[in-house]
């Protein structure tokens, strides 16, 4: 079991309670961030209502207004291990609710969806915040994509697929790997389902596309980095004959059975792979140093293979690299990343408050998401906020969640939001989850902006591929959607009609108020526009909002208050409210986080 | 318009060159671009690796039948029978002796291009660093491109001469010797436009790119209802300046980097948009109509670009545009010439509204890919390869012809890296300095954007 230590009172396994754990100043301070947050055997404490929205916004979706004052004078290891015990939010009992609102076995666009929606509602309402967070973080390292394809017509594989992210998100990487390898929606993005054998006759070869990518992007990396991801200038790892050897050993993968009818289709998706010995290669296969006699058992040979690359001393520090990518800031010191994959290498990590976590084996992705998240480069707010370097581009997706969560958007009717049943182009989100144009996700790792200011710095920045002349509009302009939103716009024949096209059996009504947002704390604040703008800043940016979205903000609400009188609607009021917000989600100050 | 000065050693650094330092864009002044009238270069390149192999089908009886019995899987007669396919006849065709190629049934738009002398295709090009034999090869004993069978890496040193983390690119490299020899002086902006998210081909040292959706410039639509009402009162005029500020990050003056290029993109983004939707006010009349695809949308507003250069005052610009889908590891039989097909067609619709705003001659559109791919099938698909084929379409190509030698079906040849991947015989350098060459670049410019191109013969000529 857990190693997680038992002065945590039981209390604690409920979200958001503060009392046990807490220690420390009662009256934590609110005017900015203090410093580093005091540290030791009590934990790390949130000095502050915005210590609380940084982190929430590392490790969840966002901090929800309630949150920022339960949070406030606590420990954050009391929420981190509340977080390890949270039951996991799975997608396929949502999905199967789903599915029995449809009123056709046939095409839907809402079928297709699902897996979309389900996303959102998690990401915005559940509990296990952390463990959806690092499921999503995992989905852009272990990348399969429902933007075309059978992934997007059935989607009961990716369903499936992402259950195993969020089943072993505080698991170990190992166990992952191989759940990922036996899946059907990997078997078939990358192209390994119906590889055989090689044939002498018709020349035919294994097919290659889950070796290299195995290599490249899931485990090892091209080049042979230190446990600080440097370079070490021994060069590349592998060579192409290491690819065509390592490409034996996924051969023979085959659904586990033959589907003959469109229920048997489904099913099929959402059961692991089998190999069929007949297909797989009899031969010796010898890669990176390991060779795998001629004759093993292909699934010996599965499981020897994943053993041996979890040996590979780089994959600590490429896979710390990108987790500290995905959580904290884009271009990590050396130092952060050495951390972090020692923490995945001994598959433990102390937090500060000197609870161990993990379970002592390679790979313990609790252990890892702990140094990530307590690294003192995370934490320390201050020497963060002083560096010029840190920070990462907040992801579009993230954007997003992050209003719904501050401003307490109901997530349970997602499935009226047809704006979010396709968020990929340009001129809307520029990103859909599970859905990335290829094997390399929204952005690569080690993208350096050309022509930018981090780029000549040689920072690795790889939000900035989705920041664009034409993405940055094109968000501006989907996101009002969201934040202008009224009743009154919608339009309940409308949503009847998209229900019936996509024939699913849901009444209308509740399509009206649908991810609109009240905004009833900041209209509260109106008649002190200054606490508006702080609050606004708490919610929002985290304390970081800049002096010139600040003045942005003053000069707005002042020359809108200019015509209010005593018959000024209420609707006024709300528009200025929700105005103000947009101005501050299309500021550069949301558009970074740090 | 940009507050820094980006180092150019990146650009040496890549594939560890020992070369001399080249000279600065300084000492290019004296032999400059040539920028007079109106020129534009189009990538459209193609993501995941094309098989050339499947593009450009051996047809002569002898090579068709060892083609068809060796990728036999992926070579049915429906779609790759004699019968079916279109054979060419270049104009080059007496150095192929009896050797004949064809191109498959799902491209008639190229084919007719090649007819017409306004298409060729270019033959095994790929990224060397210098030529390479296969002997050298299979011996390791010469510099090869880096990271090669690697999407990411092959992808970025097409456009850049350096794998993943590279930052400058040569259509961008090109697009700054133009600029530096005074063209596009009012519409410097313009002078890169991506219709796709990547940028690095464009990214040169002084121009930075404008991304435009594949539906065109995006206006903010806030911002927008208020300049409609700006003209109202002195309130109204007020709001949409302010408004414009904040969206243009005008005032931003933050310490964080990323901060600042959030910043700077959303101020070119404003901008750029804008002067883009003011030329765009009447929309040309292309008299063509554009497949409803990605590549089609794409295709479509560099073709509505390209239509009001007047108005938009640039005389010299490289357009870069991308479509996915050729990684054909599996199912290729089916994918490849719905994949073709769709390229076909909106190459054609591109090069059909060329001719209609008599831009034909002064544009040319030229594919790049990752890579080629294996002759080996690996049962329903096919696996990285390097050199690929690849096609060059414009009233100025000197047309109907195939470029270099493409080597014959099967394995064991003197271009065979293993499994009938291709080393190149044309590498990307010097395809790229034709196009150079063609769109006004001077020897010195283009030794400066193709680092490795002193190593190659720069004789063969694919432009007129």
């Amino acid at each position: 079991m857990r190693d997680v230590s038992r002065s945590l009172c039981a209390a604690a396994l409920m979200l958001f309670l503060v009392g046990c754990g807490a220690s420390g100043p009662e009256a934590a301070s609110e005017d900015g961030a203090s410093g580093a947050p005091p540290s030791g055997p009590t934990g790390t404490i949130f000095s502050s209502r915005e210590g609380v929205a940084v982190f929430m916004g590392q490790a969840a979706f966002g901090a929800r207004p309630d949150d920022l004052d339960r949070w406030n004078g606590a420990i954050a290891e009391d929420w981190f291990e509340a977080q390890l015990t949270v039951p996991p939010s799975f997608m396929r009992p949502a999905f199967d609710i789903h599915m029995d609102r449809l009123t056709t076995d046939g095409f839907s666009g809402f079928r297709i969806a699902s897996p979309t929606l389900i996303f959102w509602e998690n990401a915005v309402g559940a509990p296990d915040q952390l463990r959806q967070r690092m499921a999503f973080a995992l989905s852009q390292i272990l990348v399969t994509s429902a933007s075309t394809g059978t992934l997007n017509g059935t989607p009961e594989g990716m369903i499936y697929y992402q259950d195993l992210l969020i089943e072993h998100a505080f698991g170990n990487y190992r166990d992952l790997l191989h759940d990922v390898t036996y899946s059907p929606a990997m078997g078939y993005y990358l192209t390994y389902l119906g590889s055989k054998k090689a044939d002498p006759d018709t020349g035919e070869m294994p097919d290659e596309n889950y070796a290299r990518e195995l290599l490249q992007l899931f485990t090892i990396g091209v080049d042979d980095i230190d446990m600080q991801g440097r370079p070490t200038g021994a060069g590349e790892l592998y060579d192409n004959d290491d690819i065509t050897e390592l490409a034996k050993v996924f051969t023979g993968f085959e659904y586990a059975f033959r589907a003959r009818t469109g229920a048997e289709r489904r099913e099929r998706m959402q059961t692991p792979l089998v190999i069929d010995e007949d297909d797989h290669s009899p031969e010796a296969k010898s890669f990176l140093g390991l060779t795998i006699p001629a004759g093993t058992s292909p699934a010996s040979a599965v499981e020897m293979t994943l053993d041996h690359l979890m040996d590979q001393p780089t994959m600590a520090p490429f896979l710390a690299r990108q987790l500290i990518q995905r959580f904290v800031t884009s271009h990590p010191s050396p130092d952060y990343v050495g951390r972090v994959a020692q923490a995945f290498d001994t598959g433990r990590y102390q937090l500060p408050n000197m609870v161990s976590i993990g379970q002592g084996r390679k790979g313990d992705l609790a252990a890892t998401i702990a140094a990530v998240l307590f690294d003192r480069e995370a934490r320390d707010i201050e020497a963060s906020r002083a560096n010029r370097e840190f920070g990462k581009i907040r992801e579009p997706v993230l954007r997003l969640a992050h209003w719904a969560r501050a401003f307490e958007v109901d997530a349970g009717p997602t499935e009226y939001v047809f704006d979010l049943y396709n968020t990929s182009d340009t001129d809307r989100l520029a990103q859909h989850p599970h859905r990335a144009p290829s094997v390399f996700n929204f952005y690569r790792p080690g993208y350096v902006a050309p022509g930018t200011l981090t780029g000549d710095q040689n920072l690795t920045m790889p939000e900035m591929q989705l920041v664009s002349t034409a993405t940055t509009p094109g968000y501006v302009n989907f996101v009002d959607n969201f934040i202008l939103a009224d009743r009154d716009d919608r339009d309940l024949e409308r949503i009847e009609d998209r229900l019936r096209r996509f024939n699913v059996d849901l009444p209308a009504a509740p399509g009206v108020n649908a991810w609109v947002a009240e905004y009833g704390a900041e209209l509260d604040l109106l008649d002190t526009p200054e606490a508006l703008i702080d609050r606004l800043d708490l919610i929002l940016t985290s304390g970081t909002m800049s002096e010139q979205t600040r003045t942005t903000l003053r000069e707005y609400f002042a020359a809108e208050a200019e015509g209010d009188g005593p018959d000024t609607s209420r609707q006024v009021y709300v528009d200025r409210i929700q105005f103000g917000v947009l101005l501050v989600m299309t500021s550069p100050d949301y558009l970074i986080q740090r | 318009m940009r507050d820094f000065r980006p180092s150019r050693r990146t650009l040496l650094a890549g594939l560890g060159s020992s070369a001399a330092i080249l000279p600065s864009f300084a000492g290019v002044r004296a032999e400059a671009a040539a920028v007079g009238g109106y020129k534009a270069l189009v990538c459209v390149f193609l993501l995941g690796g094309m098989d050339g192999h499947d593009v450009l089908i051996p047809y002569d009886a002898p090579s068709h039948a060892e083609f068809t019995s060796l990728r036999r899987a992926l070579a049915p007669e429906a779609s790759r029978g004699r019968a079916v396919l279109q054979p060419l006849s270049p104009r080059n065709g007496e150095r192929f002796g009896s050797r004949r190629f064809a191109l498959p049934p799902e491209a008639p738009g190229l084919k007719r291009l090649f007819d017409q002398g306004k298409a060729s295709i270019v033959a095994n090009v790929g990224p060397l660093v210098r030529p390479v034999t296969r002997s050298q090869y299979r011996n390791d004993s010469v510099q090869l491109p880096p990271r090669l069978f690697s999407h990411n890496d092959q992808q970025s040193i097409w456009q850049a001469n350096a794998p993943e983390g590279a930052r400058l690119g040569w259509g961008g490299l090109f697009a700054d010797a133009a600029v530096k020899s005074g063209a596009n002086r009012d519409a410097e902006a313009f002078s890169t436009i991506s219709t796709t998210g990547d940028n690095l081909f464009l990214t040169g040292e002084n121009t930075t790119p404008f991304s435009v959706g594949r539906r065109g410039p995006t206006q903010i639509n806030v911002l927008s209802s208020l300049e409609r009402r700006r003209g109202r009162n002195q309130e109204a005029e007020a709001a949409y300046q302010r408004l414009r500020r904040h969206f243009a990050a005008q005032d931003y003056s933050g310490d964080n980097l990323i901060g600042r290029d959030v910043a700077s993109i959303m101020r070119q983004g404003l901008d750029s948009n804008a002067a883009y939707q003011a030329a765009l006010s009447e929309p040309p009349q292309l008299g063509t109509t554009f497949p409803d695809t990605r590549l089609g949308g794409q295709l479509k507003t560099i073709a509505e670009t390209i239509a009001m250069r007047a108005r938009l005052g640039a005389g010299r610009q490289v357009f870069f545009a991308a479509t996915g889908g050729f990684d054909t590891h599996s199912n290729q039989p089916s994918n490849m010439p719905t994949l073709l097909g769709g390229l076909d067609a909106a190459i054609s619709a591109f090069n059909a509204a060329m001719v209609a705003v008599g831009a034909d001659r002064d544009v040319t559109l030229f594919t790049g890919s990752d890579f080629g791919r294996t002759f080996a099938i690996n049962g329903d698909g096919t696996d990285h390869g390097w050199g690929g084929h690849h096609f060059v379409v414009g009233g100025s190509v000197d047309g109907g012809r195939i470029i270099g030698d493409p080597p014959p079906p099967g394995f064991d040849h003197a271009y065979d890296a293993g499994r009938g991947r291709l080393i190149p015989q044309i590498s990307v350098d010097q395809y790229a300095a034709d196009l150079g060459r063609w769109f006004g670049l001077s020897g010195p410019d283009l030794d400066a954007a193709l680092p490795n191109l002193r190593e190659f013969d720069t004789t063969s000529r694919i432009m007129v």
